[in-house]
């Protein structure tokens, strides 16, 4: 009975920890890293450098997810080696490669919007408020609280996913797995809405009328921008931050060609005086 | 600016190079790519942490949240990090500005738009030349020399860092110090064009919160929870912490109410409701 030593499988972890994008290129992607991790744990498991060689080939197909999260694959496939060192029936390179893309894109879909969209963003929103001012308790925070946490996430994922194998893929793109993604979702579209209206602060002092005060006798301005906030607060960065969502979302509009178009609201808006 | 301090904010800059930084993704790209981080240790090698953190924070504002679906990059924040910062700091130190101010602020926010736009130049060109080094690699990997994958995923891209990081990021900084300086010191803030471009500042930050937003809804209906969180926010002045436990609160009905029609219990009650109603 073989199995992968402890050693090993660290060896393996911190590899693909550390090298899934190093490498990076739009024809391969994370290819060279998934094989570079696979390398320690190949070696051990067969003795010839022939089988090595074969066994490597398993993992010459393309791969790419996100990295993080996707390191519950290469723990998966670490255990599914394991067992065809040992003779397991139906382990072989379509099984292991049929899991391997099988989960490439559920779990990006799940990396980018929890780990990249969400749990990213909110730490940084919290060390933003501590930086305030200048303050490197900010950034310190952050790099502190991400670190631990993410590591401690990526290799726990990634023992996981080599205990449980083949089965761990039912865990994540089975009914539950899908029910928690959309409802932590829902708690990310609220909080972005929070950040909006925290972060962005875009206003207008356009006169639209002039208000007079019988006590006083004074005649004083009334903007457009007070009007719309008693009517819903800092609804004019809303518009301004759906709009943008709308470009990109449904019009397909790159992010950086709507940022050079908010660019020139912003520079045409400020020359007329509708913005600042 | 020395020599010495662009050589180190060009190191810095391979560290941190987006998803292909050298110090891998969480360290690399997630801890010291992000402009909040970056600000500190550029603050380190310029001599003015709170400065220079003060500087970053509108830029980190903007680029709050960035995914990159497929290799397909919005921006790769090396730039903006590792040039905009450094230059928007030497700028607003020439001009005089207080590093806190509205002007200041929107001057870091238009640099982090324009210096973004290099990033993907940088980003692009780095991922184009490790295929040189991954064709290499296949061509040992059919002569059965497995230990070269060490030598492709983690040597050899040094190389596309030290030719596409290192040496713009510490040119651009170099000289570009010197001539942003120059351009500043002369600057007068009140003239209608300068004042416009500083006031650019204030809309960007929607771009930032739009990509984000485009992560989090995949359906239109989904909006109407955003609008909930921006009131929360700006209309019932909840905190960020504080908005997020409401949005938890949503999160466990949703996910009670979706297992409860996965597993028909929904169709159980309903059905029973139906019957109290015919009594």
């Amino acid at each position: 009975m073989k199995k992968i030593s402890k050693k090993t499988l660290n060896s393996s972890f911190w590899r693909w920890w550390y090298g899934n994008l190093t490498c990076f290129s739009h024809e391969h992607m994370q290819t060279f890293g998934y094989m570079w991790s696979m390398l320690p744990i190949i070696k051990e498991l067969y003795p010839t450098r022939e089988e090595q060689s074969e066994k490597m080939t398993t993992y010459y197909p393309f791969f790419n997810t996100e990295p993080q999260i996707g390191s519950i694959v290469v723990g998966i496939t670490a255990g599914l080696e394991e067992a065809r060192a040992n003779g397991a029936e139906g382990i072989d390179d379509e099984m292991i490669n049929g899991i391997r893309a099988g989960l490439m894109g559920p779990l990006a879909g799940i990396g980018d919007s929890l780990i990249v969209g969400t749990y990213i963003p909110i730490l940084l929103g919290i060390a933003l408020g501590f930086a305030e001012g200048g303050s490197p308790l900010g950034p310190l925070f952050y790099i502190i609280v991400w670190n631990a946490t993410s590591i401690w996430f990526q290799k726990f994922v990634y023992f996981k996913g080599y205990e449980l194998g083949g089965s761990a893929v039912e865990l994540l793109v089975g009914q539950k797995a899908t029910a928690f993604r959309e409802s932590v979702l829902v708690m990310g579209q609220v909080i972005v809405g929070a950040m909006a209206a925290s972060w962005v602060s875009i206003s207008t002092n356009l006169v639209i009328t002039q208000s007079y005060d019988a006590e006083t006798g004074k005649l004083t301005d009334v903007t457009l921008g007070s009007k719309l906030d008693g009517a819903f607060p800092k609804i004019l960065t809303m518009l301004f931050v759906l709009f943008a969502w709308w470009l990109m979302a449904k019009k397909n509009i790159t992010p950086i060609k709507v940022l050079l178009l908010f660019v020139v609201i912003g520079f045409v808006g400020s020359v007329v005086g509708f913005l600042g | 600016m020395s020599w010495l301090q662009a050589i180190l904010i060009g190191l810095m800059s391979c560290t941190a190079a987006s998803t292909i930084a050298c110090l891998g993704t969480t360290v690399g790209n997630y801890t010291l790519n992000r402009p909040l981080v970056a600000s500190l240790f550029v603050g380190l090698i310029l001599g003015d942490v709170s400065g220079c953190i003060q500087i970053g924070i509108p830029m980190q504002v903007m680029w709050i949240a960035l995914v990159t679906p497929g290799g397909t990059v919005a921006s790769d924040l090396r730039a903006v990090s590792y040039i905009g910062i450094p230059l928007a700091y030497v700028g607003a130190k020439a001009a005089g500005m207080d590093f806190g101010g509205n002007d200041a602020q929107g001057l870091a926010s238009s640099i982090s738009a324009m210096t973004g736009v290099i990033g993907i130049t940088l980003f692009y060109g780095t991922a184009m030349m490790n295929l040189i080094w991954q064709h290499w690699g296949w061509a040992q990997l059919d002569k059965g020399n497995l230990d070269c994958l060490g030598k492709v995923d983690v040597v050899l891209p040094l190389i596309s860092h030290f030719v596409l990081s290192f040496l713009p990021v510490t040119l651009l900084c170099y000289y570009g110090s010197g001539a942003v300086a120059e351009l500043f010191q002369s600057l007068n803030t009140e003239v209608w064009y300068v004042k416009a471009i500083l006031s650019v500042g204030s809309v960007l930050p929607a771009v930032g919160i739009g990509i984000l937003l485009k992560s989090v809804v995949s359906k239109t209906s989904d909006l109407i929870y955003f609008m909930f969180g921006f009131a929360l926010a700006a209309s019932m002045r909840l905190t960020l912490i504080a908005a997020t436990v409401v949005g938890g609160v949503f999160a466990l009905i949703n996910y009670q109410m979706t297992m409860m029609k996965a597993t028909g219990a929904v169709g159980g009650a309903s059905a029973d409701y139906d019957d109290e109603e015919d009594i």
